[in-house]
């Protein structure tokens, strides 16, 4: 189960604080689909990068199965990045010149998988989100957003993580293409018993998801 | 793949990029190996000189120089005065004498030639003929119609000395080295009437170890057989100088001294020291302070050589750190990304060095490509670039050996590349690519990895 509670972060910006978090707790259980949904510069980007063990709060907590996060220490975090969160992002961020197993086999070299079983396991990823044994060998730019993306969630799901965090995943996507890439990444996780945290501005995403949390000025204003 | 593939893989993501950065690379440590092989060259040559030099004094009489010139034997209470200088370790002591065909039964052994006939007629002595003097060296006359012809034969060397292994070049030993082919070395205090003898002096007398001639009138032993170098040293008689002295009936005369000094480092002090000491009644030399001369040229293109190594390696060093801040800022949000997926700092840093070393080993094997084929010639430009500029200083009447002996021993010179240089080369580019490195590797342990959420 995921925890956050009185979860603050403020940055400095000139003279100014700006409070980008401030004060947010609520709950997701084990397996559960969310999604966080507010305005641009809500803080959204932000609330992910703490639960994600990114950056570190101003104050507050957050616990992921009664473990505290926030106290780890910068090589607990590495490890607790490496092992136990899978990240999506809108912009992909697939390192440009590996190939798309190369690219999923990198959390697994992190996690000091020996190499055939890294050949093995980003294989059997790829296969599931659909991937030939042709495209794997293709590189990011010889790939569509689409495929991108379902690379990029091959990669988040590589060393079985107990949360994955989503920064509008289908942000860079069309509608149709978004769609299908979310419909993955949620039947991944329920057959994987991943959490997800799903960053969004689409609402009919939103409304498919187990919990929707909405975040105005930094706070949650309703769910 | 892991992090030494992916670097090695990171240095090719930008072919015209990779290619600018070895090729500079390449000129930069290229130049380091030219500089430093021009650096060892000019530093062996400066050793060889001084090794050449060596540390002694020459004392001779004011006004005479082996055979030359005039003046009055040194005296044994000069010798003692410079035995007694500091730093002075030993003297050597000389009398020199020449024997003609009235002196010994010896034949020299070098053909007078047409030189020998000039320099006998420009020393002032007669040649015979009508209104000649009698000769002072060994001739054979002969009688014809149009008067008496002389030939004029070189004479034999004799050089009484206290260490026949010296054969000094200002003295009456002529120069060269000495290696004793057969026999033995008297000793430096004996007084008997034996001789070492040149090889060719000896071959043309059919003289062997134990053989006899006479000098003097009095009947020599050869004690040994010993080879210079040269033909005119090879042409010598070396006998114990109280020998020499009471044969040649010149009790106590010295003709010349060699004082061996402690350090090469003190020689022109010694120099000064003596010659303060035994005043305008002698003349006192050290080849040290000529080699000078030699020396400076030398030693300003080992100091611009060395320079220049540092100004390479330098300019190496910050192109490869520019190069790595600028790929670390380009590549900024891929590292927050590989943060983000559980990568840690080392493997971030790891990487990133393995991409700067990749590129500076590539930069080395052009480099030591280039400091292999431009080595020499760069040595020899800086060398040319020097003596010329020490022949306008200096001018061609300064006097001593002349420019001629600068020039001779700096352009002899031979720069080259050995094994050594290349671990060289490839330890500056190793060296280079950490320095270098270092504070792209500070930035990258600085990024942190929310930085990729923040710029999307």
């Amino acid at each position: 189960m995921l925890e956050v509670k009185n979860l603050k972060k403020s940055f400095q910006s000139g003279d100014a604080t700006v409070h980008a978090v401030g004060g947010v707790s609520f709950k997701v259980l084990n397996g559960q689909f969310a999604s966080i949904v507010g305005t641009s510069g809500s803080g959204k980007s932000t609330l992910l990068s703490l639960l994600g063990a990114l950056d570190k709060p101003t104050s507050g907590s957050v616990q992921v199965d009664d473990r505290d996060i926030t106290s780890l220490r910068d090589h607990a975090l590495t490890t607790y990045r490496c092992k136990s969160i899978g990240f999506v992002f809108q912009g992909y961020n697939l390192v440009p010149n590996l190939t798309a197993l190369e690219n999923v086999m990198l959390p697994l070299e992190f996690a000091k998988l020996p190499k055939a079983k890294r050949v093995a396991r980003a294989t059997e990823l790829l296969e599931q989100v659909g991937f030939q044994a042709d495209q794997m060998q293709r590189k990011p730019g010889k790939l569509s957003g689409g495929q991108q993306q379902r690379v990029a969630i091959a990669r988040a799901l590589a060393n079985k993580p107990k949360l994955i965090l989503a920064d509008e995943p289908t942000g860079n996507l069309d509608s149709q293409t978004g769609k299908m890439i979310f419909d993955l990444l949620h039947n991944l996780a329920k057959s994987e018993n991943t959490t997800i945290i799903a960053v969004t501005h689409d609402l009919s995403i939103a409304g498919k998801t187990d919990v929707t949390f909405r975040l105005q000025d930094g706070k949650l204003k309703e769910r | 793949m892991n992090v030494i593939t992916r670097g090695i893989r990171n240095a090719f993501r930008n072919t015209i990029r990779t290619v600018s950065i070895v090729t500079i690379l390449g000129l930069s440590i290229g130049l380091s190996l030219a500089m430093l092989v021009a650096h060892q060259a000019v530093g062996e040559k400066i050793n060889s000189v001084k090794a050449s030099v060596g540390n002694t004094v020459s004392i001779s009489p004011a006004g005479a120089r082996g055979f030359e010139g005039g003046g009055n034997a040194l005296t044994a209470d000069q010798l003692s005065k410079v035995k007694s200088q500091a730093h002075v370790v030993s003297l050597t002591e000389s009398l020199g004498d020449r024997l003609t065909t009235s002196d010994t039964n010896l034949q020299s052994a070098v053909d007078a030639g047409s030189l020998g006939q000039r320099f006998a007629q420009r020393s002032g002595q007669s040649m015979g003929g009508p209104g000649g003097g009698p000769p002072a060296l060994s001739q054979d006359s002969t009688s014809n119609s149009g008067g008496t012809t002389t030939t004029f034969t070189p004479p034999v060397t004799v050089n009484g000395t206290t260490d026949p292994t010296n054969l000094t070049s200002s003295g009456p030993g002529g120069g060269g080295s000495f290696t004793l082919k057969s026999g033995k070395v008297f000793s430096s205090s004996s007084t008997e009437d034996v001789a070492l003898l040149g090889s060719t002096l000896a071959t043309k007398n059919n003289l062997k170890v134990g053989s006899t001639f006479t000098a003097y009138n009095t009947t020599i032993t050869v004690a040994g057989i010993f080879d210079a170098g040269n033909d005119f040293s090879n042409n010598q008689v070396i006998m114990p100088l109280a020998a020499v002295q009471t044969l040649s009936a010149q009790p106590g005369a010295i003709t010349s001294a060699t004082a061996k000094v402690d350090s090469i480092t003190n020689v022109s002090s010694v120099t000064s020291a003596v010659k303060s000491t035994l005043g305008s009644a002698t003349d006192v030399t050290n080849a040290a302070d000529e080699s000078k001369n030699t020396i400076a040229p030398l030693e300003n293109i080992q100091t611009i050589s060395l320079y220049s190594l540092i100004g390479a390696v330098a300019a190496g060093a910050v192109i490869i750190l520019l190069t790595m801040i600028m790929i670390v800022r380009e590549r900024r949000r891929e590292i927050g990304v590989l943060k983000a997926i559980g990568a840690g700092n080392g493997k971030v840093v790891g990487q990133f060095m393995v991409e700067a070393t990749t590129l500076t080993v590539l930069g080395a094997f052009i480099g030591i490509a280039l400091g292999v084929v431009a080595g020499n010639p760069i040595t020899k430009l800086l060398v040319d670039n020097s003596s010329n500029s020490q022949t306008i200083q200096g001018g061609p009447g300064r006097g001593g050996r002349g420019f001629g002996f600068v020039r001779d021993n700096v352009s002899s010179i031979h720069a080259a590349v050995g094994w050594d240089i290349i671990l060289y080369g490839f330890a500056a580019a190793v060296l280079i690519a950490v320095v270098g490195s270092a504070l792209a590797s500070f930035a990258i342990t600085k990024i942190r990895p929310a930085e990729v959420m923040r710029t999307e």
